[in-house]
Protein backbone atom coordinates (compact mmCIF):
# COMPACT_ATOMS: atom_id res chain seq x y z
CA UNK A 1 0.00 0.00 0.00
CA UNK A 2 2.91 2.24 0.91
CA UNK A 3 4.33 2.53 -2.29
CA UNK A 4 0.82 3.52 -4.33
CA UNK A 5 1.15 6.37 -5.53
CA UNK A 6 -1.48 8.41 -3.21
CA UNK A 7 -2.53 11.79 -5.25
CA UNK A 8 -6.07 11.09 -5.18
CA UNK A 9 -8.35 13.58 -5.84
CA UNK A 10 -9.92 13.44 -2.50
CA UNK A 11 -6.63 14.79 -1.01
CA UNK A 12 -6.16 17.15 -3.69
CA UNK A 13 -9.37 18.60 -2.76
CA UNK A 14 -9.29 18.54 1.18
CA UNK A 15 -5.67 20.61 0.46
CA UNK A 16 -7.57 22.80 -1.65
CA UNK A 17 -10.10 23.69 0.98
CA UNK A 18 -7.29 23.93 3.64
CA UNK A 19 -9.33 22.73 6.14
CA UNK A 20 -8.17 18.85 6.60
CA UNK A 21 -4.81 18.81 8.41
CA UNK A 22 -5.35 21.67 10.44
CA UNK A 23 -8.78 20.83 11.45
CA UNK A 24 -7.32 17.84 13.27
CA UNK A 25 -3.59 19.44 13.63
CA UNK A 26 -3.55 20.40 17.58
CA UNK A 27 -4.38 20.51 20.51
CA UNK A 28 -3.38 24.14 20.92
CA UNK A 29 -6.57 26.54 18.60
CA UNK A 30 -4.53 29.24 16.89
CA UNK A 31 -3.16 28.01 13.31
CA UNK A 32 0.66 27.96 12.14
CA UNK A 33 3.08 30.79 12.00
CA UNK A 34 4.55 31.02 9.13
CA UNK A 35 8.12 30.99 10.91
CA UNK A 36 6.83 27.67 12.71
CA UNK A 37 6.23 25.69 9.41
CA UNK A 38 8.62 27.59 7.44
CA UNK A 39 11.38 26.46 9.65
CA UNK A 40 10.69 22.99 8.66
CA UNK A 41 11.94 23.91 5.35
CA UNK A 42 15.35 25.04 6.67
CA UNK A 43 16.76 21.44 7.29
CA UNK A 44 17.45 21.24 3.44
CA UNK A 45 17.21 25.00 2.04
CA UNK A 46 18.79 26.40 4.50
CA UNK A 47 18.29 28.88 7.87
CA UNK A 48 16.08 31.13 7.04
CA UNK A 49 15.98 29.81 3.38
CA UNK A 50 19.92 31.19 3.00
CA UNK A 51 21.80 28.64 1.05
CA UNK A 52 24.47 28.97 -1.43
CA UNK A 53 26.05 26.25 -4.03
CA UNK A 54 23.55 24.00 -3.22
CA UNK A 55 21.22 21.65 -5.75
CA UNK A 56 18.74 23.06 -3.38
CA UNK A 57 16.86 26.22 -4.30
CA UNK A 58 17.56 29.29 -1.81
CA UNK A 59 14.08 30.32 -0.30
CA UNK A 60 15.43 33.77 1.53
CA UNK A 61 13.48 36.62 -0.59
CA UNK A 62 11.71 34.57 -3.03
CA UNK A 63 8.93 36.38 -4.28
CA UNK A 64 5.12 35.10 -2.86
CA UNK A 65 3.13 34.05 -5.82
CA UNK A 66 6.07 32.34 -7.27
CA UNK A 67 6.49 30.70 -3.72
CA UNK A 68 2.74 29.70 -3.81
CA UNK A 69 2.98 28.46 -7.45
CA UNK A 70 5.70 26.20 -6.99
CA UNK A 71 4.02 24.73 -3.68
CA UNK A 72 0.67 24.46 -5.35
CA UNK A 73 2.19 22.55 -8.45
CA UNK A 74 4.42 20.00 -6.14
CA UNK A 75 1.30 19.18 -4.04
CA UNK A 76 -0.67 18.59 -7.24
CA UNK A 77 1.94 16.49 -9.36
CA UNK A 78 2.51 18.82 -12.14
CA UNK A 79 5.18 19.51 -11.25
CA UNK A 80 8.00 16.40 -10.74
CA UNK A 81 9.22 15.95 -7.51
CA UNK A 82 11.37 13.86 -5.63
CA UNK A 83 9.70 14.60 -2.02
CA UNK A 84 8.49 18.01 -2.25
CA UNK A 85 4.85 16.79 -3.98
CA UNK A 86 4.22 14.68 -0.61
CA UNK A 87 5.67 17.72 1.81
CA UNK A 88 3.63 20.13 -0.07
CA UNK A 89 0.38 18.37 0.45
CA UNK A 90 0.76 17.84 4.14
CA UNK A 91 -0.35 21.87 4.50
CA UNK A 92 -2.58 23.50 4.19
CA UNK A 93 -2.93 26.77 1.44
CA UNK A 94 -3.20 29.06 4.48
CA UNK A 95 0.03 27.26 5.55
CA UNK A 96 1.55 27.50 2.86
CA UNK A 97 0.85 31.35 2.46
CA UNK A 98 2.28 31.65 5.84
CA UNK A 99 5.46 30.25 4.61
CA UNK A 100 5.46 32.07 1.41
CA UNK A 101 4.90 35.66 3.27
CA UNK A 102 8.02 34.64 5.43
CA UNK A 103 9.91 33.77 2.90
CA UNK A 104 9.31 36.59 1.06
CA UNK A 105 10.60 38.99 4.41
CA UNK A 106 13.84 38.45 4.10
CA UNK A 107 16.46 40.00 1.49
CA UNK A 108 17.33 37.78 -1.03
CA UNK A 109 21.02 38.54 -0.14
CA UNK A 110 22.38 36.75 3.16
CA UNK A 111 23.38 39.78 5.57
CA UNK A 112 26.93 40.25 6.20
CA UNK A 113 26.22 38.59 9.58
CA UNK A 114 25.18 35.23 8.48
CA UNK A 115 21.59 35.37 9.30
CA UNK A 116 18.51 38.03 10.28
CA UNK A 117 17.59 38.07 14.24
CA UNK A 118 13.57 37.43 14.45
CA UNK A 119 13.51 38.87 17.93
CA UNK B 1 -0.19 25.47 29.40
CA UNK B 2 -1.52 28.74 31.09
CA UNK B 3 0.07 27.18 34.68
CA UNK B 4 3.69 26.77 33.28
CA UNK B 5 3.21 30.39 31.70
CA UNK B 6 2.91 31.87 34.85
CA UNK B 7 5.25 29.45 36.75
CA UNK B 8 7.69 30.10 34.34
CA UNK B 9 6.97 33.45 33.95
CA UNK B 10 7.46 34.76 37.74
CA UNK B 11 10.39 32.47 37.64
CA UNK B 12 11.89 34.36 35.02
CA UNK B 13 11.24 37.57 36.65
CA UNK B 14 12.23 36.57 40.43
CA UNK B 15 15.30 34.85 38.23
CA UNK B 16 19.08 35.59 40.08
CA UNK B 17 20.33 33.33 36.74
CA UNK B 18 23.68 32.26 39.23
CA UNK B 19 25.08 31.04 35.75
CA UNK B 20 26.65 34.44 34.49
CA UNK B 21 29.75 33.63 36.79
CA UNK B 22 29.80 29.74 35.29
CA UNK B 23 28.66 30.31 32.18
CA UNK B 24 31.80 30.52 30.12
CA UNK B 25 32.38 34.60 30.82
CA UNK B 26 28.79 35.90 29.75
CA UNK B 27 28.92 39.38 30.32
CA UNK B 28 28.35 40.06 34.11
CA UNK B 29 26.29 43.01 33.47
CA UNK B 30 23.59 41.55 32.12
CA UNK B 31 23.93 38.04 33.27
CA UNK B 32 21.61 38.39 36.16
CA UNK B 33 19.01 39.60 33.81
CA UNK B 34 18.88 37.61 31.14
CA UNK B 35 17.39 33.80 31.11
CA UNK B 36 19.57 31.30 31.32
CA UNK B 37 19.33 28.25 29.23
CA UNK B 38 21.95 25.18 29.73
CA UNK B 39 21.96 22.72 27.07
CA UNK B 40 22.97 19.29 27.43
CA UNK B 41 24.33 17.83 24.65
CA UNK B 42 26.41 19.45 21.20
CA UNK B 43 24.79 17.08 19.05
CA UNK B 44 22.07 18.29 16.39
CA UNK B 45 19.24 18.61 18.78
CA UNK B 46 21.31 20.61 20.97
CA UNK B 47 23.32 23.16 18.51
CA UNK B 48 20.15 23.46 16.38
CA UNK B 49 18.02 24.48 19.66
CA UNK B 50 21.02 26.90 20.92
CA UNK B 51 21.25 28.23 17.63
CA UNK B 52 17.38 29.30 16.53
CA UNK B 53 16.97 30.43 20.18
CA UNK B 54 19.39 33.11 19.47
CA UNK B 55 17.76 34.05 16.59
CA UNK B 56 14.61 34.22 17.90
CA UNK B 57 15.51 35.16 21.12
CA UNK B 58 18.96 36.94 21.18
CA UNK B 59 18.40 37.75 24.84
CA UNK B 60 18.09 34.76 26.59
CA UNK B 61 21.97 33.21 27.73
CA UNK B 62 22.44 29.99 25.76
CA UNK B 63 25.09 27.48 27.06
CA UNK B 64 25.66 24.02 25.58
CA UNK B 65 27.59 21.84 27.59
CA UNK B 66 29.45 19.50 25.43
CA UNK B 67 32.52 17.37 26.26
CA UNK B 68 34.05 17.62 23.01
CA UNK B 69 35.64 20.39 21.19
CA UNK B 70 34.96 19.18 17.72
CA UNK B 71 31.20 17.85 16.69
CA UNK B 72 31.37 14.34 14.13
CA UNK B 73 28.22 13.97 12.52
CA UNK B 74 27.03 10.55 12.54
CA UNK B 75 24.49 10.94 9.89
CA UNK B 76 26.06 9.94 6.29
CA UNK B 77 29.26 8.18 8.35
CA UNK B 78 28.87 5.05 6.84
CA UNK B 79 30.82 6.26 3.87
CA UNK B 80 33.51 6.93 5.93
CA UNK B 81 33.85 2.82 6.09
CA UNK B 82 33.89 2.68 1.90
CA UNK B 83 35.89 5.66 1.85
CA UNK B 84 33.47 7.91 0.03
CA UNK B 85 33.90 10.40 2.88
CA UNK B 86 36.73 11.07 5.54
CA UNK B 87 37.02 11.80 9.44
CA UNK B 88 37.80 15.44 8.28
CA UNK B 89 34.82 15.90 6.11
CA UNK B 90 32.36 14.56 8.66
CA UNK B 91 34.25 16.46 12.03
CA UNK B 92 32.37 20.38 12.22
CA UNK B 93 33.58 22.64 13.98
CA UNK B 94 31.31 24.73 16.69
CA UNK B 95 33.22 27.95 16.22
CA UNK B 96 30.09 29.76 13.90
CA UNK B 97 27.40 28.95 16.71
CA UNK B 98 30.08 30.35 19.15
CA UNK B 99 31.07 33.45 17.31
CA UNK B 100 28.16 33.97 14.67
CA UNK B 101 25.01 33.47 17.04
CA UNK B 102 26.75 34.21 20.39
CA UNK B 103 26.06 30.79 21.71
CA UNK B 104 28.53 29.97 25.01
CA UNK B 105 30.59 26.63 25.60
CA UNK B 106 32.14 24.22 28.41
CA UNK B 107 33.48 21.75 27.32
CA UNK B 108 32.67 19.25 30.04
CA UNK B 109 30.31 16.66 31.20
CA UNK B 110 27.00 17.03 32.83
CA UNK B 111 27.17 14.60 35.62
CA UNK B 112 24.09 15.47 37.77
CA UNK B 113 21.26 17.74 36.99
CA UNK B 114 20.02 19.01 40.46
CA UNK B 115 16.59 19.31 39.27
CA UNK B 116 15.24 21.14 42.51
CA UNK B 117 18.43 23.52 42.76
CA UNK B 118 18.20 23.91 39.07
CA UNK B 119 21.69 23.28 38.66
CA UNK B 120 24.00 20.97 37.21
CA UNK B 121 27.20 19.67 38.22
CA UNK B 122 29.94 18.24 35.45
CA UNK B 123 32.90 16.18 36.08
CA UNK B 124 35.37 18.91 35.83
CA UNK B 125 33.75 20.42 38.84
CA UNK B 126 31.56 23.46 37.29
CA UNK B 127 27.82 24.08 38.49
CA UNK B 128 26.14 25.78 36.27
CA UNK B 129 22.50 27.39 37.02
CA UNK B 130 19.74 27.56 34.88
CA UNK B 131 16.04 28.74 34.35
CA UNK B 132 15.75 25.85 31.91
CA UNK B 133 17.61 22.95 30.71
CA UNK B 134 17.56 21.32 27.72
CA UNK B 135 19.24 17.52 27.60
CA UNK B 136 19.88 16.39 24.33
CA UNK B 137 22.25 13.56 24.74
CA UNK B 138 21.86 11.16 22.13
CA UNK B 139 21.99 7.73 22.87
CA UNK B 140 23.73 4.82 24.99
CA UNK B 141 24.33 1.24 24.15
CA UNK B 142 22.73 -1.67 25.72
CA UNK B 143 24.77 -4.67 25.52
CA UNK B 144 22.75 -6.77 27.69
CA UNK B 145 21.29 -8.98 25.67
CA UNK B 146 23.65 -10.19 24.11
CA UNK B 147 25.84 -13.45 24.82
CA UNK B 148 29.61 -13.40 24.22
CA UNK B 149 30.10 -9.45 24.77
CA UNK B 150 29.89 -8.10 28.29
CA UNK B 151 29.38 -4.48 27.39
CA UNK B 152 30.52 -1.73 25.30
CA UNK B 153 34.42 -1.84 26.22
CA UNK B 154 34.11 -5.65 26.00
CA UNK B 155 33.07 -5.67 22.29
CA UNK B 156 35.37 -3.13 21.51
CA UNK B 157 38.51 -4.89 22.88
CA UNK B 158 37.22 -8.10 21.04
CA UNK B 159 37.41 -5.88 17.82
CA UNK B 160 33.16 -6.06 17.71
CA UNK B 161 32.00 -2.22 17.17
CA UNK B 162 28.92 -0.54 16.91
CA UNK B 163 29.95 2.39 14.62
CA UNK B 164 27.14 3.68 15.40
CA UNK B 165 27.66 7.24 17.09
CA UNK B 166 30.74 8.22 14.36
CA UNK B 167 34.26 7.85 16.18
CA UNK B 168 36.97 5.79 15.33
CA UNK B 169 34.84 2.82 15.29
CA UNK B 170 34.10 4.08 11.94
CA UNK B 171 38.36 3.66 11.03
CA UNK B 172 37.73 -0.09 12.83
CA UNK B 173 35.17 -1.02 10.53
CA UNK B 174 37.52 0.51 7.43
CA UNK B 175 40.13 -1.37 8.07
CA UNK B 176 37.90 -4.75 8.74
CA UNK B 177 36.59 -4.23 5.46
CA UNK B 178 39.76 -3.85 3.80
CA UNK B 179 41.28 -6.71 5.78
CA UNK B 180 38.23 -8.96 4.34
CA UNK B 181 39.38 -12.03 2.67
CA UNK B 182 38.03 -12.14 -1.29
CA UNK B 183 34.48 -12.97 -1.22
CA UNK B 184 34.12 -13.24 2.27
CA UNK B 185 31.27 -12.39 4.11
CA UNK B 186 30.43 -9.73 6.32
CA UNK B 187 27.57 -9.24 8.97
CA UNK B 188 25.23 -6.41 9.61
CA UNK B 189 22.94 -6.79 12.61
CA UNK B 190 20.63 -4.27 12.70
CA UNK B 191 18.92 -2.94 16.06
CA UNK B 192 15.94 -3.69 17.27
CA UNK B 193 13.26 -0.82 17.22
CA UNK B 194 13.42 2.21 18.52
CA UNK B 195 16.81 3.02 17.53
CA UNK B 196 18.83 5.72 15.77
CA UNK B 197 18.95 6.10 11.91
CA UNK B 198 16.32 4.14 10.79
CA UNK B 199 17.23 3.57 7.02
CA UNK B 200 21.00 3.20 8.60
CA UNK B 201 21.84 -0.34 8.95
CA UNK B 202 20.56 -1.12 5.75
CA UNK B 203 22.18 1.59 3.59
CA UNK B 204 25.67 0.38 5.42
CA UNK B 205 25.22 -3.34 4.21
CA UNK B 206 24.06 -2.20 0.88
CA UNK B 207 27.59 0.22 0.94
CA UNK B 208 29.53 -2.78 2.54
CA UNK B 209 28.48 -4.55 -0.85
CA UNK B 210 28.86 -2.57 -3.76
CA UNK B 211 32.63 -1.68 -1.88
CA UNK B 212 33.37 -5.46 -2.17
CA UNK B 213 32.23 -5.22 -5.63
CA UNK B 214 33.90 -2.60 -6.81
CA UNK B 215 37.27 -4.68 -5.39
CA UNK B 216 36.22 -7.50 -7.63
CA UNK B 217 35.06 -9.82 -5.19
CA UNK B 218 32.34 -11.26 -7.14
CA UNK B 219 31.10 -13.79 -4.51
CA UNK B 220 31.69 -11.49 -1.65
CA UNK B 221 28.47 -11.22 0.74
CA UNK B 222 26.74 -9.48 3.19
CA UNK B 223 23.90 -10.67 5.73
CA UNK B 224 21.83 -8.73 7.28
CA UNK B 225 20.32 -10.97 10.31
CA UNK B 226 17.70 -8.97 11.84
CA UNK B 227 15.26 -8.99 14.88
CA UNK B 228 12.72 -7.20 12.94
CA UNK B 229 10.40 -7.93 10.04
CA UNK B 230 10.41 -4.46 8.57
CA UNK B 231 11.90 -1.37 8.40
CA UNK B 232 11.86 2.80 7.01
CA UNK B 233 12.55 2.79 3.28
CA UNK B 234 12.49 -1.20 3.03
CA UNK B 235 10.01 -0.99 0.41
CA UNK B 236 12.76 0.96 -1.71
CA UNK B 237 15.69 -0.88 -0.17
CA UNK B 238 14.55 -4.37 -1.04
CA UNK B 239 14.23 -2.98 -4.49
CA UNK B 240 17.13 -1.65 -5.22
CA UNK B 241 18.82 -4.69 -3.82
CA UNK B 242 16.85 -6.76 -6.29
CA UNK B 243 18.46 -4.80 -9.10
CA UNK B 244 22.02 -4.47 -7.73
CA UNK B 245 22.97 -7.21 -5.79
CA UNK B 246 21.11 -9.94 -6.49
CA UNK B 247 18.60 -10.00 -3.64
CA UNK B 248 16.12 -12.23 -3.54
CA UNK B 249 12.80 -11.23 -1.48
CA UNK B 250 12.10 -13.49 1.25
CA UNK B 251 8.26 -15.14 1.15
CA UNK B 252 8.10 -13.64 4.39
CA UNK B 253 8.40 -9.87 2.58
CA UNK B 254 6.29 -10.52 -0.16
CA UNK B 255 3.28 -8.18 1.45
CA UNK B 256 5.71 -5.34 1.25
CA UNK B 257 4.29 -5.47 -2.28
CA UNK B 258 0.89 -5.48 -4.33
CA UNK B 259 0.57 -8.73 -6.74
CA UNK B 260 1.89 -6.30 -9.64
CA UNK B 261 4.54 -4.66 -7.61
CA UNK B 262 6.12 -8.18 -7.09
CA UNK B 263 5.90 -9.24 -10.50
CA UNK B 264 8.16 -6.86 -11.40
CA UNK B 265 10.83 -8.29 -9.17
CA UNK B 266 13.67 -10.19 -10.62
CA UNK B 267 14.43 -14.38 -9.40
CA UNK B 268 18.10 -14.24 -9.32
CA UNK B 269 19.79 -17.54 -9.44
CA UNK B 270 23.32 -18.13 -7.08
CA UNK B 271 24.20 -16.64 -4.10
CA UNK B 272 22.88 -12.73 -3.19
CA UNK B 273 25.60 -9.96 -2.48
CA UNK B 274 22.68 -8.77 0.54
CA UNK B 275 20.45 -11.11 1.91
CA UNK B 276 18.49 -10.17 4.69
CA UNK B 277 17.55 -12.61 7.20
CA UNK B 278 14.23 -11.23 9.07
CA UNK B 279 13.26 -11.64 12.25
CA UNK B 280 9.86 -14.22 11.12
CA UNK B 281 13.13 -16.15 9.89
CA UNK B 282 14.72 -16.59 13.08
CA UNK B 283 16.79 -13.86 12.25
CA UNK B 284 17.67 -12.26 15.79
CA UNK B 285 21.59 -12.75 16.60
CA UNK B 286 21.45 -14.15 20.01
CA UNK B 287 25.34 -15.08 20.51
CA UNK B 288 28.54 -13.69 19.12
CA UNK B 289 31.66 -15.44 19.45
CA UNK B 290 34.48 -13.06 18.40
CA UNK B 291 37.29 -14.91 18.59
CA UNK B 292 35.79 -17.91 16.13
CA UNK B 293 33.86 -14.82 14.03
CA UNK B 294 30.97 -16.83 14.58
CA UNK B 295 27.36 -15.05 14.97
CA UNK B 296 24.24 -17.75 16.06
CA UNK B 297 20.83 -16.71 16.09
CA UNK B 298 17.07 -17.53 17.16
CA UNK B 299 16.03 -19.72 14.61
CA UNK B 300 17.92 -19.10 11.02
CA UNK B 301 21.34 -20.72 12.44
CA UNK B 302 24.86 -19.95 12.64
CA UNK B 303 26.86 -17.87 10.60
CA UNK B 304 30.86 -17.47 10.05
CA UNK B 305 31.52 -14.62 9.43
CA UNK B 306 34.86 -12.07 8.30
CA UNK B 307 33.39 -8.82 9.82
CA UNK B 308 30.79 -8.58 12.12
CA UNK B 309 29.10 -5.47 12.74
CA UNK B 310 26.80 -5.77 15.63
CA UNK B 311 24.97 -2.05 16.37
CA UNK B 312 22.97 -3.03 19.65
CA UNK B 313 19.78 -1.96 21.29
CA UNK B 314 20.13 1.73 21.96
CA UNK B 315 18.52 3.72 24.91
CA UNK B 316 18.94 7.22 25.89
CA UNK B 317 22.06 8.83 26.45
CA UNK B 318 23.85 8.45 29.96
CA UNK B 319 22.79 11.67 31.63
CA UNK B 320 19.42 11.07 30.82
CA UNK B 321 19.31 7.59 32.40
CA UNK B 322 21.18 8.82 35.70
CA UNK B 323 19.01 11.59 36.15
CA UNK B 324 16.11 9.93 36.09
CA UNK B 325 15.04 11.30 32.36
CA UNK B 326 13.70 8.01 31.20
CA UNK B 327 11.58 5.49 32.39
CA UNK B 328 11.48 1.47 32.03
CA UNK B 329 11.83 1.47 27.89
CA UNK B 330 15.16 3.06 28.28
CA UNK B 331 13.69 6.54 26.62
CA UNK B 332 12.36 9.98 27.79
CA UNK B 333 8.74 10.78 28.10
CA UNK B 334 8.26 14.57 26.75
CA UNK B 335 5.49 16.61 26.42
CA UNK B 336 4.78 16.42 22.44
CA UNK B 337 4.35 20.49 22.21
CA UNK B 338 7.10 22.01 24.65
CA UNK B 339 9.30 18.67 25.12
CA UNK B 340 9.53 19.14 28.50
CA UNK B 341 10.05 16.42 30.65
CA UNK B 342 6.73 13.94 32.03
CA UNK B 343 8.88 13.07 35.29
CA UNK B 344 10.78 16.98 36.06
CA UNK B 345 9.50 20.29 35.72
CA UNK B 346 12.19 22.97 33.50
CA UNK B 347 14.15 20.05 31.86
CA UNK B 348 13.21 19.73 28.02
CA UNK B 349 14.67 16.30 26.28
CA UNK B 350 14.82 16.27 22.31
CA UNK B 351 16.32 14.32 20.07
CA UNK B 352 17.23 10.39 20.22
CA UNK B 353 16.69 10.21 23.81
CA UNK B 354 13.06 11.58 23.61
CA UNK B 355 9.92 9.82 22.95
CA UNK B 356 8.36 12.02 20.25
CA UNK B 357 5.45 9.60 19.69
CA UNK B 358 5.54 8.68 15.17
CA UNK B 359 9.11 10.97 15.22
CA UNK B 360 11.69 8.42 14.40
CA UNK B 361 15.31 8.74 15.93
CA UNK B 362 17.07 11.21 13.16
CA UNK B 363 18.98 14.00 12.91
CA UNK B 364 16.45 15.84 11.25
CA UNK B 365 13.86 14.64 13.76
CA UNK B 366 16.24 16.35 16.29
CA UNK B 367 16.94 19.57 14.22
CA UNK B 368 12.83 19.75 14.08
CA UNK B 369 12.39 19.38 17.35
CA UNK B 370 15.31 22.01 18.36
CA UNK B 371 13.10 24.43 16.53
CA UNK B 372 10.04 24.01 17.63
CA UNK B 373 11.25 24.12 21.23
CA UNK B 374 13.33 27.28 20.27
CA UNK B 375 10.31 29.03 19.66
CA UNK B 376 8.35 27.64 22.66
CA UNK B 377 11.19 28.18 25.33
CA UNK B 378 10.67 31.98 23.94
CA UNK B 379 7.06 32.00 24.85
CA UNK B 380 8.03 30.44 28.30
CA UNK B 381 11.42 32.50 29.20
CA UNK B 382 9.99 35.90 27.97
CA UNK B 383 6.25 35.54 27.69
CA UNK B 384 3.86 35.13 25.16
CA UNK B 385 2.05 32.04 23.68
CA UNK B 386 3.21 28.45 23.22
CA UNK B 387 2.71 27.82 19.69
CA UNK B 388 0.58 24.95 17.39
CA UNK B 389 4.18 23.06 16.02
CA UNK B 390 4.97 21.10 13.16
CA UNK B 391 7.74 18.58 12.86
CA UNK B 392 9.15 17.49 9.57
CA UNK B 393 11.92 14.06 9.00
CA UNK B 394 13.43 14.06 6.48
CA UNK B 395 16.61 10.76 6.04
CA UNK B 396 17.97 10.21 3.05
CA UNK B 397 19.96 6.52 2.11
CA UNK B 398 21.73 5.01 -0.11
CA UNK B 399 21.09 1.62 -1.55
CA UNK B 400 24.79 0.82 -1.61
CA UNK B 401 25.73 2.53 -5.08
CA UNK B 402 26.33 5.75 -4.47
CA UNK B 403 23.76 6.66 -7.70
CA UNK B 404 20.73 5.20 -6.25
CA UNK B 405 19.51 7.15 -3.51
CA UNK B 406 16.13 7.07 -1.63
CA UNK B 407 14.33 8.78 1.19
CA UNK B 408 11.76 9.06 3.54
CA UNK B 409 10.15 12.36 4.12
CA UNK B 410 7.43 12.94 6.83
CA UNK B 411 5.41 15.92 8.46
CA UNK B 412 4.17 15.21 12.08
CA UNK B 413 1.45 17.03 14.34
CA UNK B 414 0.53 16.90 17.43
CA UNK B 415 -2.99 15.36 17.62
CA UNK B 416 -4.94 14.19 21.00
CA UNK B 417 -2.04 14.51 22.82
CA UNK B 418 0.31 12.77 20.57
CA UNK B 419 2.81 14.01 17.63
CA UNK B 420 1.63 12.04 14.37
CA UNK B 421 2.55 11.65 10.95
CA UNK B 422 0.07 12.92 8.31
CA UNK B 423 1.54 13.03 4.85
CA UNK B 424 -0.08 10.18 2.52
CA UNK B 425 2.97 9.22 0.51
CA UNK B 426 6.78 9.29 2.40
CA UNK B 427 8.76 7.58 -0.06
CA UNK B 428 9.08 7.68 -3.94
CA UNK B 429 6.64 5.93 -5.67
CA UNK B 430 7.76 2.23 -6.52
CA UNK B 431 7.43 2.78 -10.76
CA UNK B 432 9.69 6.56 -10.13
CA UNK B 433 11.89 6.77 -13.33
CA UNK B 434 15.44 5.56 -13.04
CA UNK B 435 16.87 9.27 -13.09
CA UNK B 436 14.27 9.91 -10.31
CA UNK B 437 16.67 7.37 -7.65
CA UNK B 438 19.78 8.86 -8.93
CA UNK B 439 18.53 12.41 -8.08
CA UNK B 440 17.74 11.36 -4.85
CA UNK B 441 20.81 10.46 -4.43
CA UNK B 442 22.45 13.87 -5.89
CA UNK B 443 20.21 15.22 -3.26
CA UNK B 444 21.80 12.61 -0.40
CA UNK B 445 24.97 14.31 -1.01
CA UNK B 446 23.70 17.68 -0.79
CA UNK B 447 21.65 17.37 2.22
CA UNK B 448 24.73 16.18 4.06
CA UNK B 449 26.73 19.82 3.16
CA UNK B 450 23.18 21.81 3.88
CA UNK B 451 22.00 20.35 7.08
CA UNK B 452 24.64 20.90 8.45
CA UNK B 453 24.59 24.38 7.81
CA UNK B 454 21.33 24.59 9.30
CA UNK B 455 22.53 22.56 12.71
CA UNK B 456 25.90 24.25 13.07
CA UNK B 457 26.46 26.80 10.31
Amino acid sequence: MRTKRIFPLALLAAVSAGSVFTANASELSAGLTGQMAAQTCAGCHGTQGYIEDSAYVPLAGMDKEHFITAMQMFADGSRPSTLMGPLALAFSDEEIEAMADYFAAFPKERPAKGFISEE
Amino acid sequence: MSKMNRRTFLKALGATVAAGSTAAGSAPLFAQKNPHVAVVGGGVGGATLAKYLKIYAPSIDVTIIEPKTKYQRPYGSSEVITGHETMDDITISYDNLRDRYGVKFIHDTVTVIDHAGHKLHTAGGRTVSYDRVVVAPGISFDYSQIEGLDSEADARAKGIVHGWDAGEDLLTLKAQLEAMPKNGTAIVVPPPNPYRCPPGPYERAGLLAQWLEERGDDAAKVIVLDSKNGFTTDVTMLQAWNRLYKFNLPEQAKGLYTEEQLATFKHHEGEPKVDWIMGVMGGKVTRIDAENMIVETEGAGTFKADMINYIPPLKAGRVALENDLADETGWCPVDPITFESTRHADVHVIGDACIAGAMPKSGYAANSQGKVLAVQLKALLLGGEIQTPVYQNTCYALAGNTDYGMFVADVFRVKDGKIVRVDAQRYLPFDAEPHMFSMAATYQQAWMKAFTKDVFG
